[in-house]
């Protein structure tokens, strides 16, 4: 009885995961990282541990997804981020957002502290548009376009995972194209004897 | 039943790949003229059964056929896997390329055991006992290699009997999908075509 319960608790766990493909991204998001985890069919990965490290591989950090896949680092050195997460039976997800990004991101935390500091100097020529805004403003807007291309964002990771009728037809073009190789090996093979 | 790219260890992806390689070598080898066409077919059914998902209460799993793959081919059953493999990792990005190797004898190794096993039986006998025994094949095959997969999972680093339990337990119904189908196909190749089974048996 214990056995079946324990059965039936397994078969009933959702891991929808096997038989997909992980999917996992990073974006700049402020002066965070946001990335998003999850697998081919929509799933997304919840309460996952991520790992993060650096070029050399050494650890900067963790950070662990949300009820919908998303998790956010803040990155404090301006080196290629590393994104690593194991969801078990074989899936790992891997990222990587280079230095550059990094550092831009970085830089964005900066200004944004070097604005809260003295409001009333422009801290670049590039932010003299946003400079007028406070600092909840900007990050306001930020959070808001991150919510609103969320989907978007989705939708292109699902796009690209998706297997249209060509990639079909073009592979068993290849199994036909491959197996015809065979024959005419197999052939020559047969003459020659 | 595809694991991807960075998710086993070095040494067994190289000593994947070289298993492999010697099992399609021995495929090949086994592969005459009359059975080329057998194998294309079941190469591109396999390459096509990984699409079609059955959902299964909140999971959805896919079929492998890889039982039916070896059950009619023997040893072939290692070019005819290995191609459908290598073409879901290009157009899919099933598995990855790296690791094709390790997952090609995670799927191939199991229906060349199914054959080792199962062979005989199914040709023995009544068409119905045949497909009885095609039937267990059809699971076999897909309970060992879900053992091959935790195995490789196993030597990466990954505990082996947790592992092993979330693959086999996810492939129960995929086992149940393929035992018919497998058993429907023995029986209809036993009726239809019964030197089928003989020659994979003799060679």
């Amino acid at each position: 009885m214990k056995q079946l319960v324990v059965i039936a608790t397994l078969m009933l766990t959702p891991i929808s995961a096997l038989a997909h493909k992980v999917i996992a991204g990073v974006f700049p998001a402020g002066e965070a990282i946001e990335g998003e985890l999850g697998f081919s069919n929509g799933d997304m990965a919840s309460d996952q541990e991520v790992f993060v490290y650096g070029p050399d591989g050494a650890e900067l950090g963790r950070t662990v997804t949300d009820g919908d896949g998303f998790f956010l680092y803040i990155p404090t050195k301006p080196v290629a981020h590393t994104f690593k997460a194991d969801l078990g039976a074989g899936h790992v997800a891997e990222v990587t957002m280079s230095a550059n990004e990094v550092a831009e991101i970085m830089g964005v935390a900066a200004e944004v502290a070097e604005i809260g500091a003295q409001p009333a100097t422009f801290a670049s020529v590039g932010t003299v548009m946003v400079a007028s805004l406070s600092d909840q403003e900007r990050a306001a807007i930020a959070k808001v376009v991150r919510d609103e291309t969320r989907p978007l964002r989705r939708e292109i990771a699902a796009y690209r995972e998706h297997n249209d009728m060509q990639s079909i037809l073009g592979g068993i073009g290849y199994i036909v194209g491959l197996f015809g190789i065979g024959f005419y090996f197999a052939a020559r093979r047969k003459m020659a004897a | 039943m595809h694991i991807v790219d960075g998710a086993l260890s070095n040494p067994v992806v190289i000593g994947g790949a070289i298993a492999a390689a010697g099992g399609i070598a021995m495929g090949l080898r086994s592969l005459d003229l009359d059975r080329i066409p057998t194998a294309g077919v079941l190469s591109a059914s396999f390459f096509v059964a990984s699409l079609i998902h059955v959902p299964i209460g909140p999971s959805s799993v896919h079929l492998i056929l890889n039982g039916l793959a070896g059950l009619l081919l023997g040893w072939a059953a290692f070019p005819a896997l290995f191609v459908g493999l290598l073409l879901q990792a290009v157009f899919f990005g099933f598995g990855g390329l790296t690791v094709l190797g390790i997952n090609t004898l995670n799927i191939a190794l199991p229906a060349v055991l199914t054959w080792m096993i199962f062979g005989r039986l199914i040709a023995r006998g009544s068409a119905i006992q045949g497909a009885i025994w095609g039937g267990i094949g059809g699971a076999f095959s897909i309970a060992a290699t879900t053992a091959f997969v935790a195995i490789s999972l196993a030597m990466s680093g990954d505990a082996f009997l947790p592992a092993a339990k979330l693959v086999f337990f996810a492939h129960i119904p995929v086992m149940g999908i393929e035992a018919m189908l497998t058993g429907f196909a023995v029986m209809l190749a036993r009726k239809v075509k019964p030197e089928l089974f003989k020659k994979a048996v003799l060679t």
